[in-house]
């Protein structure tokens, strides 16, 4: 049995939106009650809508926003009420890889002292040591040794992601959290980052929580999947079970959204309706019942929690049982094809 | 078949800039055809974009269209003054760009950016404009229509905001509607909405749309025909089943191994493409693509291979009846 690397409890972020004076302030709870583990090795996807919060979960676990209430359990230690101080090993093993490789490198740093900047913080080397490491990191990452030299824009969209993943890896992390980091990619450059950074997790052993709202990506990279929804996750599975036996109305809706390259597979007849709700006025009972074909009275009152559904498939819907079975009876709407 | 409604021969457009003439497009020619909707996909850099602002002459300082011609039901479009341009564009030719937020004005409401379209090319009363205004969001369904009339854009959802760009779009019932990645900022559910939504309002009101993408999926679920576009240059064309089931070019053949199947089980590696796509300030003398090909040959660094075939096309040198056969490639029809 492998052993969680990480673990969250009941996290939430909230936030106060500045607002009139007396007023009360409202609250955007862009987190708002997840419970994960993260085994050691693994590479776990999270995908959801925009607004959803996994980016702000990403955050939250890294403490680049304090949460608000709940626990982080990183290798065991707490992560959450730490002082600064004792984060430092902490900070050395989770890293995290960004979305925009435009922004995210200073673009008056040259890339040697980029890669470097990670090591000196953390004081590791002298500084002919460094420039040791950044040449094997440049080479680990597939960039021509000469780059270090160079500065950032002299760089193609999928170079200066790879200089963001040597960055990352430079201090040798267990954890490394990537928030759509193909995003901003070319398609055919994307597949070049995604099969890199499988090498890595295989050479350096490392875990992903891998963010995205690609899902045909996210099938492709995890062992298990998160699906979240305005905060909550609303369902958690291995993937290959996820696709084939989604037991959420909103990760089938997903689902069916997604455009297969292939015009002779069947569509879904009906896009879902409506859009996601706003984080500040979170519907009663389940909170994705605006949007749902399945919704009664009952997901009004009720909030359904995450449960097993069987082999550890987690689904937070009060007719999760009903709609796995539907799914073992069919193949899921994307196998099949027109005549 | 019924005759194109826009045609578009030889478009070369290029960008002076500081540090030398940026060749992004460079002899472009397809058709248009009535109520059929083109897809043009290719890469960032491919020319895809610049080819449509090229047609619109919507291009920005320092571009400028070389040569070619672009004929919009008769009309030489690269000929037209500013005013018959004007009038052309957002009546006869509608747009919509991919970030619906930085292309509406923030200080109006939507209901008067509608408005004005409406009455930009129309001889309307305020209230006649209005009433337009109401069928047209009713037309792309937003709910309540006259209520949210008066809404500013910061307070729709970035899916709604597209549905008003596509109202404004729509408001002089174009022929042609030209759509620059409309679904590239919407989450997927959003986008399954845009896409059904342009597909119906294409087969209820007849008309054509071009519509630019740089993803696979989008092409195979909405378009009926595809240009391939890369370094500036049309690739491959195609029918889309042709497209997807006989690819033609490695580079379409590339692209389609590089997005992972979500039917696969088995956890394949992606295939990526090697390199880099090409520097458009030098772009090298053959084949753009040879230097990322893995059937390059002698011959495509030393010409420019035509477009063979002939309802698909393909720009590869493999399809020369003299040339070697290679399993991954299909062959065109002359």
């Amino acid at each position: 049995m492998r052993q969680p690397l990480l673990q969250l409890r009941d996290l939430h972020k909230h936030f106060h939106l500045p607002t009139a004076p007396f007023a009360a302030k409202p609250v955007l709870r862009a987190v708002d009650g997840v419970d994960l583990d993260l085994m050691k090795g693994e590479t776990l996807g999270l995908v959801g809508e925009s607004g959803c919060g996994k980016s702000t979960l990403a955050r939250t676990v890294i403490r680049l926003h304090e949460p608000t209430s709940g626990s982080i359990l990183f290798d065991g230690q707490e992560v959450v009420k730490a002082p600064e101080r004792q984060l430092s090993s902490f900070r050395r093993r989770v890293q995290m890889i960004f979305q925009d490789p435009y922004a995210s490198l200073n673009p008056r740093m040259s890339v040697g002292d980029l890669i470097a900047e990670p090591l000196e913080i953390a004081g590791i080397g002298t500084a002919a040591e460094r420039r040791k490491k950044v040449a094997s990191l440049l080479d680990r990452v597939g960039l021509p040794s000469d780059s270090a030299q160079r500065f950032a824009h002299e760089f193609s969209g999928g170079q200066r992601q790879r200089i963001g993943i040597a960055r990352a890896i430079a201090l040798e992390p267990d954890l490394v959290i990537c928030d759509e980091p193909i995003s901003a990619l070319d398609v055919s450059v994307q597949a070049q980052v995604v099969n890199m950074l499988e090498d890595l997790q295989a050479d350096l052993g490392l875990t992903y929580l891998f963010i995205t709202h690609d899902l045909s990506m996210v099938r492709h990279i995890s062992d298990r999947i998160g699906v979240m929804y305005l905060g909550k996750i609303v369902e958690l599975a291995t993937s290959a079970d996820l696709y084939h036996r989604p037991s959420h109305p909103y990760t089938r809706a997903l689902l069916s959204a997604i455009p297969v390259p292939d015009p002779e597979a069947a569509r879904a007849v009906e896009p879902m309706q409506g859009e996601i709700p706003s984080p500040i006025d979170i519907p009663s009972g389940c909170r994705f019942r605006t949007r749902c074909p399945l919704a009664t009275e009952l997901c009004a009152r009720v909030e359904p929690q995450l449960t097993d559904i069987g082999g550890g498939h987690l689904a937070a819907c009060h007719f999760a049982g009903e709609l796995a079975q539907q799914a073992n009876g069919v193949t899921s709407p994307t196998k099949e094809r027109t005549q | 078949m019924s005759a194109p409604i826009l045609s578009v021969r030889d478009l070369a457009t290029s960008f002076f800039t500081r540090r030398g003439e940026v060749q992004a497009v460079r002899g472009v020619s397809f058709d248009v055809r009535q109520g059929e909707i083109l897809g043009l996909v290719g890469e960032s850099g491919s020319g895809k974009s610049i080819t449509c602002m090229s047609v619109l002459r919507l291009l920005k300082a320092g571009g400028r269209i070389k040569s070619g011609s672009a004929t919009f039901e008769g009309t030489d479009i690269l000929s037209l003054d500013e005013d018959a341009l004007s009038d052309l564009r957002g009546n006869r030719i509608g747009v919509i760009f991919q970030d619906p937020m930085t292309s509406l004005n923030p200080t109006l409401t939507v209901g008067d950016q509608v408005m004005e379209a409406v009455r930009r090319h129309r001889k309307a009363s305020a209230a006649e404009a209005r009433a337009r205004a109401i069928e047209l969001f009713e037309l792309v369904r937003i709910p309540s229509a006259a209520k949210r009339l008066n809404s500013y854009p910061h307070e729709f959802s970035g899916g709604m905001r597209q549905r008003v760009m596509i109202a404004i779009a729509l408001a002089c019932d174009p022929k042609l509607l030209i759509a620059d990645e409309p679904t590239t900022a919407l989450d997927v559910t959003i986008q399954r909405q845009i896409l059904a939504l342009l597909k119906d309002l294409q087969r209820r009101l007849g008309m054509s749309v071009i519509l630019i993408t740089h993803d696979l999926g989008v092409i195979a679920e909405v378009t009926d025909r595809v240009l391939v576009l890369y370094g500036g240059l049309v690739m491959e064309t195609a029918p889309v089943r042709d497209l997807f089931a006989r690819p033609a070019h490695p580079y379409t053949v590339g692209l389609l191994g590089a997005v992972p199947d979500l039917r696969d089980d088995t956890h394949k590696r992606l295939t990526p493409i090697p390199g880099s796509p090409p520097n458009m300030l030098s772009p090298p003398p053959g084949c753009p693509f040879t230097p990322r090909c893995p059937h390059a040959m002698a011959q495509c660094m030393a010409a420019l291979p035509p477009l063979f075939g002939a309802a698909h096309q393909s720009r590869c040198w493999l399809q020369h009846p003299d040339a070697p056969k290679v399993d991954a490639i299909h062959e065109v029809a002359a």
